[in-house]
């Protein structure tokens, strides 16, 4: 499974409002939730998810980007919600970098083997400072598209 | 090289298009009385990377790696009855490490004459083109490959 195939304009939040860890969170699944419809409940089972994985650990991994992620049976299928801020948020990343681009990864349990395909493919794409120095200067969800088809 | 094939091998990953594969592979299997076996190999490789990327935690990676040998299990079991539903005899392999790498070894190694594989996803982007294990497997193993297209007709055979 590519990248490309799972983006949608509807999980593309550009720029996020949030100014803090929990804000940005919060902004990311409210995406997830609002493009996918899910309920009330979806919501809070997804951004409980998310919070439980962070909890046990940043997902932070340095250089500017954050890869929160948990696993839920709210969705039925792989999603990829990704933000872009414009100011740069502390995520207590192992570089002490302040986080600029988000990819909140949300999967059905028995999705596993994707789950890893998407988190390893979003690695490999932001090694490339070219690739995060771009998508830092995305303007909308169809540029950030655009950028990940090129 | 031996035609029609003696050893064929299918890879399954758990997606649609393989499971696809597995049922082409056991008609073709059928057909030509050829020895099947069915693969699935669990992305070690992949897990290990998230770990040193520092997207994974280590209990992150040991609970995904039970979650991905549940799917090879189930999956298996899945080509097993597909095959038995045909009178079919299919040996499955599990294996562990990086799919392309443990794929092309055994193949070599065991003789096998065809792999069939689920149609490979579109090149979206230049990265995919570099990073699908299904497009490593048809650029480096040493024997013919078949690609299975999505097919109803095939899915009604199975049902």
């Amino acid at each position: 499974m590519n990248l490309v195939e799972i983006l949608d304009e509807k999980l593309i939040a550009v720029p996020l409002k949030g100014t803090t860890k929990d804000e940005i969170l919060e902004e990311l699944v409210n995406t997830l939730a609002e493009g996918k419809g899910l309920s009330k409940s979806g919501y809070t089972s997804v951004i409980n998810a998310v919070k439980n994985r962070e909890s046990l650990g940043s997902t932070g991994i340095g250089k500017g980007i954050c890869i929160p992620h948990a696993q839920s049976d709210a969705i039925d299928k792989i999603s990829l919600v990704v933000g872009v801020s414009r100011v740069p948020i502390d995520f207590d990343s192992p570089d002490n970098m302040k986080s600029k681009l988000f990819f909140l990864v949300v999967a059905p349990v028995s999705a596993a083997s994707t789950h890893v395909e998407v988190l390893a493919s979003i690695a490999r794409s932001c090694s490339s400072s070219v690739f995060r120095r771009m998508l830092e200067q995305c303007k909308s969800s169809r540029e950030v598209i655009q950028l990940f088809s090129e | 090289m031996a035609v029609p094939f003696k050893n064929i091998l299918v890879y399954i990953d758990g997606s649609e298009e393989s499971i696809s594969a597995m049922m082409y592979g056991i008609l073709l299997a059928k057909q030509n009385g050829s020895k099947l076996q069915a693969m699935y190999v669990v992305n070690t490789k992949a897990l290990s990377d998230l770990v040193k990327a520092g997207i994974f935690l280590d209990m992150e990676k040991n609970e995904y790696q039970r979650d991905l040998q549940k799917d090879a299990e189930r999956y298996l079991k899945h080509a097993q009855k597909l095959a038995k539903n045909k009178e079919v005899v299919v040996s499955c392999i599990t294996e562990e490490g990086s799919a392309h790498k443990i794929v092309r070894d055994y193949i070599k190694s065991n003789k096998i004459d065809l792999l069939v594989l689920g149609s490979v996803s579109a090149i979206r982007s230049r990265r995919d083109e570099l990073n699908s294990e299904t497009d490593r497997m048809v650029r480096t193993v040493p024997c013919p490959v078949m690609l299975v297209r999505e097919d109803e007709e095939l899915w009604e055979i199975f049902e």
